[in-house]
C-alpha cells in the first residue's frame, strides 16, 4: 500500500496521465459529475453524492458508427481511462454492466456478442475506487453483497485518511500499476489500523440488511399480488430512478442524419416508459404502470440474480435520492418480503 | 474492431408485392461480399435486424430456408417508420442486416418423427423456412402437417408456392379463411377451431405454431386438449426489440431475452415465465 499526501496528489496525477485519460469528480454548479480532469485542483475530493460515473464507459447518447454514401465507419479506439474516485457501489455496477455488455455469447453461426463499445473502453480501464467513511442516509450496500469499503469491480481501493489517500491493488493490473511507481510513502502499520477503524465505523452507519433467502421466496409469488398495485399507485414513470442508476443499462438505437450521410447512435432509455415495449402493431406487453414499475424490481432482484446471480443494484440509493414521489426501493423490497 | 452492431452490406434482388392493399412486400437480398455470405450460417426461425441507413433497424423472421443458398428472405408487412421504408426500396437498392439472430425450431429432434406447423397471417415467414428445410431433407421426417390461416384468401404469403405445395403428396396442407367468400372452396373458420377439427394426431408429433398473439393463446390450449406434451410445442414469441444481442433490455419475457433465448420457446418454457401470456 501506498501513500499520496494530498498535496502531492499533483505529481500522481502526472504519472496517471501519461497512460490514461483520466477522470475524477469535478464539481459544476449544483451538480459535482465525472470529468476528464487534468489538473488535481480541479478534483472534488470529498463529495459522496456524484453523479453516477457511469456514462464515463456508458455515454448518455454515443456512437454506434457513423456513415457516408453507404460507407461505414467503425468507431477508433481511444486512450485507455482510469477513473479516480468511484464509490464502491459504482465500481461493483461496472462488474455488472460487463456481465450483459461483455458476454459474448457463442452459438453456432454466431458472430462476436460482445458490445465493442463498452468493451474498448472498461477492458483496458483502471478503477480507483475510494472507500466510503460516512455513508449517506440513503446508502443500503449492505443489502446487496456491497459495501462501503467493497472492493468488487476495483483495480486500486483507496482510504482516505483525512491527510492522504492510501493505495491497495486489488486487480492485478492495479497492483501493477502501484508497483511500477515510485517516489511515494509505503503505509506503515499505523495507517492500516486507521482503516480498520475507519471501515468499522462506517459499518456501523448501515440499517440492518433483508433477508434475502426469504426475499428470494417471496418475490417469486408475488407477480399477481396486489402490493404491486398499491406501491406503482404513486409512480409517474418519469424514468428519473433508471436515468440516475449506476446498473441500468438499457438503451434504444436511433439513426441520425440523411441517407447519405449521419451516424447511428444508441440513448439511454427506461423500462419505465410506454414506448420502451410498444410494439409497431400498437400491442404493448407492458401497457400498465404497474406492469412497469414490476418490471424494474423483478430485473433487478429476481431476473437478473437468476440470469447472472448477482442483483442488479449495488444499493447506491441514487433512485431514492431522485424520486419525485418518494420510491424508496428499500419500502419495496420489504413490502416483498412482508405480504 | 469487431463492431457487432456494423449491419453487413446486401443488395436487393427481388421484390415481390403479396397483398393486393401492397401492405405485404418480400424481399429476395444477396450478399454484396461473399466472405459475409461464407460467415453467415443460420437455421429456420432466426432473425434479422433490417438496417436503413439514416431510419433505422427493424427485426424480421428469415423467410428463406437454409438450404436456399441463393438469397436470404424477408417479407416485411408496412407498419411504422423502418417499415414503411423499407416499401420504398427497388430492384439494386443497397441495405443492410445484422444476424443471424437468436435461436431456431429444433428440426434435429424432429428427426423421424411427424411434424404440425401451425401458421397465421403473415407470420408464416419462418414457418416457411421451417417447411422448406423439412422437404428437402424429406425422408429424415414422418408426415409433415400444414394448417394456414389468413383473414381472407387475399392475406396468405407465397401464394406461388402454396400452389406448388398443394399439389405434393407428400405433405397435408390445410388452407383456412376466417369468414366464408365467393369463390374459396377450402376450410372456414379461425385457426384454433381448424385445429381442433382436423385434430393432428399427437403421437411421435411435434407441433411449431407461429402467428398473430391471439391466434397463438388460443391455438396452445387446443394443442394441449389434443394430447401434444408441452416439450413437443413450439412457437416463436415477438417483441419489440433493438439490438437483438441480449444488450438493450427491452425484449425480455420474465428472465429470458426473447432476442438470445427466443424467439423460440417450447410451451413448457413458457409455462414457467408469468409474463409470457
Ligand atoms: S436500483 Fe437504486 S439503489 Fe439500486 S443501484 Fe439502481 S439507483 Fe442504486
Ligand atoms: S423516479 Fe420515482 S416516479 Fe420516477 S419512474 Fe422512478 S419510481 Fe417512478
Ligand atoms: S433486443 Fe435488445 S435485449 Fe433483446
Amino acid at each position: 500500500m501506498i501513500k499520496i499526501e494530498k498535496n502531492k496528489f499533483d505529481e500522481f496525477l502526472e504519472i496517471l496521465k501519461k497512460e490514461y485519460n483520466v477522470f475524477a469528480p469535478k464539481k459544476e454548479g449544483a451538480q459535482t459529475s465525472f470529468k476528464e480532469i487534468k489538473f488535481a485542483k480541479d478534483i472534488e475530493f470529498n463529495n459522496i453524492n456524484t453523479k453516477i460515473p457511469k456514462e464515463i464507459f456508458f455515454p448518455q447518447a454515443e456512437e454506434l458508427f457513423m456513415y457516408k454514401d453507404s460507407k461505414i465507419e467503425n468507431i477508433e479506439k481511444k486512450k485507455a481511462i482510469a477513473v479516480w474516485g468511484v464509490r464502491p457501489c459504482s465500481a461493483k455496477s461496472f462488474i455488472l454492466i460487463d456481465k450483459i455488455f461483455g458476454r459474448a455469447k457463442q452459438k453456432p453461426g454466431d458472430k462476436n456478442f460482445e458490445d465493442p463499445l463498452w468493451k474498448t473502453k472498461y477492458d483496458d480501464s483502471l478503477v480507483f475506487t475510494i472507500g466510503c467513511n460516512t455513508p449517506a442516509s440513503t446508502c443500503f450496500c449492505n443489502w446487496v453483497d456491497c459495501g462501503p469499503f467493497d472492493s468488487t469491480g476495483s483495480d486500486v481501493m483507496v482510504y482516505d485518511d483525512g491527510n492522504g489517500f492510501l493505495l491497495e491493488g486489488i486487480s492485478k493490473k492495479g497492483i501493477k500499476f502501484l508497483s511500477d511507481i515510485k517516489d511515494f510513502e509505503e503505509s506503515n502499520d499505523k495507517d492500516r489500523q486507521n482503516i480498520e477503524v475507519l471501515k468499522n465505523i462506517a459499518e456501523t452507519m448501515l440499517s440492518k440488511p433483508i433477508d434475502k433467502d426469504l426475499l428470494k421466496v417471496k418475490i417469486d409469488k408475488s407477480w399477481n399480488h396486489s402490493i404491486w398495485d398499491e406501491m406503482s399507485a404513486k409512480c409517474i414513470n418519469c424514468g428519473a430512478c433508471t436515468y440516475n442508476c449506476p446498473t441500468c443499462h438499457c438503451f434504444d438505437i436511433q439513426d441520425e442524419g440523411k441517407s447519405n450521410k449521419g451516424k447511428r447512435i444508441r440513448l439511454w432509455d427506461s423500462c419505465m416508459f410506454p414506448d420502451f415495449t410498444n410494439e409497431a402493431s400498437g400491442h404493448n406487453p407492458r401497457d400498465l404502470s404497474k406492469d412497469r414499475f414490476r418490471q424494474r424490481f423483478m430485473h433487478k432482484f429476481k431476473y437478473f440474480p437468476e440470469n447472472n446471480g448477482d442483483y442488479l443494484c449495488t444499493g447506491c440509493g441514487k433512485c431514492i435520492q431522485v424520486c419525485p414521489v418518494n420510491v424508496d426501493v428499500r419500502d419495496v423490497l420489504n413490502k416483498i418480503i412482508e405480504f | 474492431m469487431d463492431n457487432t452492431y456494423i449491419p453487413v452490406q446486401m443488395k436487393v434482388e427481388n421484390i415481390l408485392i403479396e397483398d393486393p392493399a401492397k401492405t405485404l412486400r418480400t424481399f429476395d437480398l444477396s450478399f454484396i461480399n461473399s466472405e459475409d455470405k461464407e460467415r453467415f450460417k443460420y437455421m429456420p426461425g432466426q432473425f434479422c435486424e433490417f438496417s436503413i441507413l439514416g431510419r433505422g433497424e427493424s427485426p424480421f423472421g428469415i423467410a428463406s430456408s437454409p438450404t436456399e443458398q441463393d438469397f436470404l428472405r424477408f417479407t416485411v408487412n408496412r407498419t411504422g417508420l423502418v417499415t414503411n421504408e423499407i416499401h420504398y426500396l427497388q430492384k439494386g437498392d443497397e441495405v443492410g442486416i445484422r444476424g443471424p439472430l437468436g435461436n431456431w425450431y429444433p428440426v434435429e429432434k424432429f428427426k423421424g418423427e411427424n411434424v404440425v406447423i401451425v401458421g397465421g397471417g403473415f407470420a408464416f415467414t419462418t414457418l416457411r423456412s421451417l417447411l422448406i428445410y423439412l422437404l428437402e431433407h424429406r425422408k429424415d421426417y414422418g408426415e409433415i402437417t400444414v394448417i394456414y390461416g389468413a383473414r381472407n384468401p387475399d392475406l396468405f404469403i407465397y401464394k406461388d408456392e402454396i400452389a406448388e405445395w398443394e399439389k405434393r403428396d407428400d405433405l397435408n396442407l390445410h388452407l383456412t379463411i376466417d369468414k366464408e367468400v365467393d369463390g374459396w372452396n377450402k376450410m372456414v373458420g379461425f385457426v384454433p377451431t381448424v385445429v381442433k377439427e382436423l385434430a393432428p394426431k399427437a403421437e411421435k408429433t411435434w407441433c411449431v405454431v407461429c402467428g398473430p398473439p391471439i391466434m397463438i393463446k388460443y391455438t396452445l390450449p387446443v394443442l394441449v386438449e389434443l394430447k401434444f406434451p408441452n416439450d413437443r410445442i413450439y412457437t416463436s414469441l415477438e417483441r419489440k426489440m433493438k439490438c437483438g444481442i441480449g444488450k438493450c433490455g427491452r425484449c425480455n419475457i420474465g428472465s429470458k431475452y426473447v432476442c438470445i433465448d427466443g424467439p423460440v420457446f417450447s410451451l413448457e418454457q413458457l409455462n414457467t415465465i408469468s409474463e409470457a401470456f
